[in-house]
C-alpha cells in the first residue's frame, strides 16, 4: 500500500497568517507611518505582553474543555499585594516572589474547586472573579502604589533586540509549549482531555492532578502578566487588569482553539494576539474612537468562527 | 407536600434570606421599614426579568453572556428614540419600538448559534463588545438626559402600594412560571437541555427552542430597560456593565444547572432578591468607610459559598433519590456524533 503523506494541520494558522498581513498592509495604506515601520511596531509591542502571556496558559485550560474568567482579578490582586509588600519592605524580588504567591493561591483554589467539587470552570471562576477583584478592593483601600524604581521599570521598557524581556518571555514560552503540545504526551494528553475526559480517565491517567495545576501555573501567568503591567505602567491598584479575561479569550477563540477544547494550538494563539494588537492599533491611530475597538474585535471574533464553521466539515 | 417543600433548594435560599434578613433587623430596626422593602423589590425587578429570559436560554444548554451590554444599548437607542432633547418620539410608538430593538437583536444572537452554529459562549462573547461599542457610538460618548417626564412618573405610579416595575417583573416571572410549568414549550426545554440527543430523537426542533429563548431573553432585556432606567437621572453608555454577571450568577445560585436541563424558577427569583439584597444589607450593618470598600469581596465571598453549598445540597439529595421532571439531579453528557 501506498502511505500517504501526513495530512497538512496548520490551515487555520496559514489563513490567520495571511490575514494578518492583509491587515497589516490594508491599514498602512492609510497610517504607512506606523504599520509599515519596524521600529514603531516593536515600540508599541510593548503593550500586548500582558494579554499575550495570558492568552497561552488560557489556551491550554481551553483545550481542556476548560475556562477561566478570572484571569484579570488575580491579576489585580497579585498587583496589590505586590504593591502592598513593596511598601512595606523595599526589596522588588520579595515583593514579585509574594505577588506570584498570591496569584498561585488564585490558581490552585480555581484548580481546587473545578477539580474536587467537580464544578464547571465557568461557575468556578465567574464566582472568584467578583471574589478575587473585590479582596483586592477591600485589602488595598483604594490605594495606588507606585514608585518602583527604574529598574523595575526597565523589565518592560528595555529592549533586546527592539523586543522588552517580556516579549522576549513570551516567545520562549510559545516554542516550549508547541514543542510540548505536539511531541510530549503530557500535550497529546491536554487534547485527549478536551475530546473525551472521561476516556482517558478510565485509561489511568491522572486528569485531575493535571487539571489542577493547569489552573495553578494559570493563576502563576496572571501574576507574572501582573508584574510586567505594574511594571509597564508604574502604577499598582485594585483596577489593574480588568476586562482583560475577555480580550484574552477571544484571542485565544480567534487563534483556531475549540472553545469546547480538543483543538487548537499555542501558535494560532500567538497570531490571534497580534491581529487583535493590529486591529486596536489601526483604531487608535487612524479612527481614534475607542468605541469602534470592542465593535471590530466581536465581529472578528464572530466572523472567524462563522468562515471557520462554513469551510470545515466535522460537526464540533 | 409540606417535606418536599422543605427538601428542597428553594427553602434553603429562603431560609438563608429570612435569616439574613433577622440578623439585620436585630441591628437596625429600621431595615424592615416597608421603603427599605420596597426599594429591594424594585432593585430586583429588573435582574429578575432578565433571569427569567436567561433561564430559559441555560435550560436549553446555551448561555448569553451579552445580556449587560445588550441592555446599556437598549438604554441608549431609548433615550435617543424618546428623549426631549433628540428625537422625542411619542411613548405609544417609542416603547414598541424598543421591545422590538431588543428582541430583534436576541433573534440574532439564536440566529448565530442556531444556523451560525457560533458557540454561544463566543457568539454573545463578541456581541458583549459589539453591542458596548456601539452604544458608545449612537450616544456618541454622552450621557442622555430629559426622558419624557410620562415615563419617568409611570415607573414611580403605585398600583395597590406597589410600584408599576414590581408588578411588570410580577407578570413576566408568572408568564414564564406558566410557560415552563403548563405549556408543552416549557417541558421541551428541559428536554433539550438534559439530551439533546434524545429531543431530537423524540422529534423536538433544537433551532425552533433556542432561537425562541434567545429572542425571550432579548426582549426581557427591553422590558427590563423601560422599567429601570427612568428611575436614573440620566442614561450612560456604560449602563449595564457587569449586569451579565449578576445575571447569570443569580441564574446559577438559583440551582439552575449550566449543563442545562435542571431548575425551577422560584429558586431563580429567590436568588435574585438575595444578591440584590446583599448591599443594602452592608449598608445597615454599617461596617463603616474602611469596610464599605470591603463590600465586592463579601459578595464574591458569597458566590462562591453559594455556588458551592449549592453543589453540596445536589450531591445530598441525588443519594437520597427523589427525582421529577425539573429536579432531574442526572445529567446526560455528550452524544454520538
Amino acid at each position: 500500500m501506498i502511505q500517504r503523506p501526513r495530512e497538512f494541520g496548520w490551515w487555520h494558522e496559514v489563513v490567520l497568517l495571511l490575514l494578518l498581513m492583509a491587515v497589516v498592509i490594508g491599514a498602512g495604506m492609510f497610517v504607512p507611518k506606523f504599520f509599515w515601520s519596524l521600529t514603531q511596531q516593536l515600540r508599541l509591542s510593548r503593550q500586548m505582553w500582558e494579554v499575550a502571556l495570558l492568552s497561552l496558559g488560557m489556551t491550554l485550560i481551553i483545550l481542556t474543555g476548560g475556562i477561566d474568567l478570572s484571569v484579570g482579578s488575580i491579576m489585580a490582586l497579585s498587583a496589590v499585594s505586590f504593591g502592598i509588600v513593596f511598601e512595606a519592605s523595599e526589596s522588588l524580588p520579595m515583593s514579585a516572589v509574594s505577588c506570584l504567591l498570591v496569584a498561585l493561591c488564585c490558581g490552585a483554589l480555581n484548580g481546587a474547586l473545578v477539580v474536587w467539587l467537580k464544578l464547571h470552570p465557568l461557575i468556578v471562576t465567574l464566582a472568584t472573579f467578583a471574589a478575587f477583584r473585590g479582596i483586592a478592593e477591600g485589602v488595598s483601600q483604594g490605594a495606588h502604589y507606585s514608585g518602583f524604581g527604574e529598574a523595575f521599570r526597565g523589565l518592560s521598557h528595555d529592549n533586546y533586540l527592539g523586543i522588552s524581556i517580556a516579549g522576549w518571555s513570551f516567545f520562549g514560552l510559545v516554542a516550549v509549549l508547541t514543542v510540548m503540545l505536539t511531541n510530549t504526551s503530557w500535550g497529546r494528553y491536554l487534547y485527549a482531555i478536551g475530546h473525551n475526559e472521561s476516556a482517558v480517565r478510565f485509561s489511568g491517567i491522572p486528569v485531575d492532578g493535571m487539571k489542577f495545576s493547569l489552573y495553578s501555573a494559570n493563576g502563576v501567568l496572571s501574576g507574572l502578566a501582573a508584574i510586567v503591567l505594574v511594571s509597564r505602567t508604574g502604577a499598582a491598584n485594585a483596577d489593574v487588569g480588568s476586562g482583560f479575561e475577555l480580550e484574552v479569550i477571544t484571542a485565544v477563540v480567534i487563534g483556531g482553539t475549540s472553545i469546547f477544547g480538543g483543538r487548537g494550538t499555542v501558535i494560532g494563539t500567538a497570531l490571534g494576539v497580534l491581529l487583535i494588537h493590529q486591529t486596536r492599533k489601526f483604531v487608535d491611530l487612524y479612527l481614534q474612537a475607542a468605541e469602534w475597538t470592542p465593535i471590530l474585535i466581536g465581529c472578528l471574533l464572530i466572523g472567524s468562527i462563522l468562515v471557520y464553521r462554513a469551510c470545515s466539515r466535522d460537526s464540533k | 407536600m409540606i417535606s418536599t417543600f422543605v427538601k428542597s433548594y428553594e427553602f434553603v435560599l429562603l431560609a438563608v434570606i429570612v435569616s439574613i434578613v433577622t440578623v439585620v433587623s436585630v441591628v437596625d430596626s429600621d431595615f424592615l421599614l416597608p421603603v427599605n422593602l420596597l426599594d429591594i423589590l424594585t432593585r430586583s425587578s429588573a435582574p429578575a426579568i432578565v433571569a427569567c429570559g436567561l433561564m430559559l436560554v441555560v435550560l436549553s444548554g446555551e448561555i448569553d453572556i451579552s445580556v449587560g451590554s445588550l441592555f446599556g444599548f437598549v438604554a441608549t437607542v431609548m433615550g435617543i428614540l424618546l428623549s426631549t432633547d433628540h428625537l422625542e418620539f411619542p411613548l405609544l410608538i417609542g416603547i414598541p419600538l424598543v421591545l422590538m430593538v431588543g428582541l430583534l437583536i436576541g433573534l440574532g444572537t439564536g440566529v448565530l448559534v442556531t444556523f451560525g452554529r457560533v458557540p454561544s459562549i463566543v457568539a454573545t462573547l463578541g456581541l458583549l463588545g459589539v453591542l458596548r461599542g456601539m452604544a458608545l457610538l449612537v450616544s456618541d460618548g454622552k450621557n442622555i438626559g430629559g426622558l419624557p417626564v410620562g415615563l419617568q412618573s409611570a415607573t414611580k405610579v403605585g398600583f395597590v402600594g406597589l410600584p408599576l416595575g414590581i408588578w411588570v417583573a410580577v407578570f413576566v416571572i408568572a408568564f414564564t412560571a406558566v410557560m415552563l410549568k403548563w405549556l408543552p414549550i416549557g417541558t421541551r426545554f428541559y428536554a433539550i437541555g438534559s439530551s439533546n440527543y434524545a429531543a431530537r430523537m423524540v422529534g423536538l426542533s433544537e433551532w425552533r427552542l433556542k432561537l425562541f429563548a434567545f429572542a425571550y431573553t432579548g426582549l426581557c432585556t427591553s422590558i427590563a430597560v423601560i422599567i429601570d432606567v427612568p428611575r436614573l437621572p440620566r442614561i450612560e453608555a456604560k449602563l449595564g456593565d457587569g449586569f451579565e454577571l449578576l445575571v447569570v450568577t443569580c441564574v446559577v445560585v438559583g440551582g439552575v444547572s449550566i449543563a442545562g436541563g435542571r431548575g425551577r424558577i422560584s429558586g431563580v427569583v429567590l436568588a435574585v432578591v438575595l444578591m440584590t439584597m446583599l448591599r443594602p444589607v452592608l449598608t445597615f450593618l454599617d461596617i463603616g468607610a474602611e469596610g464599605e470598600k470591603w463590600t465586592g469581596a463579601i459578595q464574591g465571598v458569597f458566590i462562591i459559598a453559594a455556588v458551592v453549598g449549592d453543589h453540596l445540597l445536589t450531591r445530598f439529595r441525588s443519594r437520597s433519590r427523589q427525582g421529577n421532571i425539573d429536579a432531574n439531579p442526572t445529567e446526560l453528557e455528550g452524544e454520538p456524533s
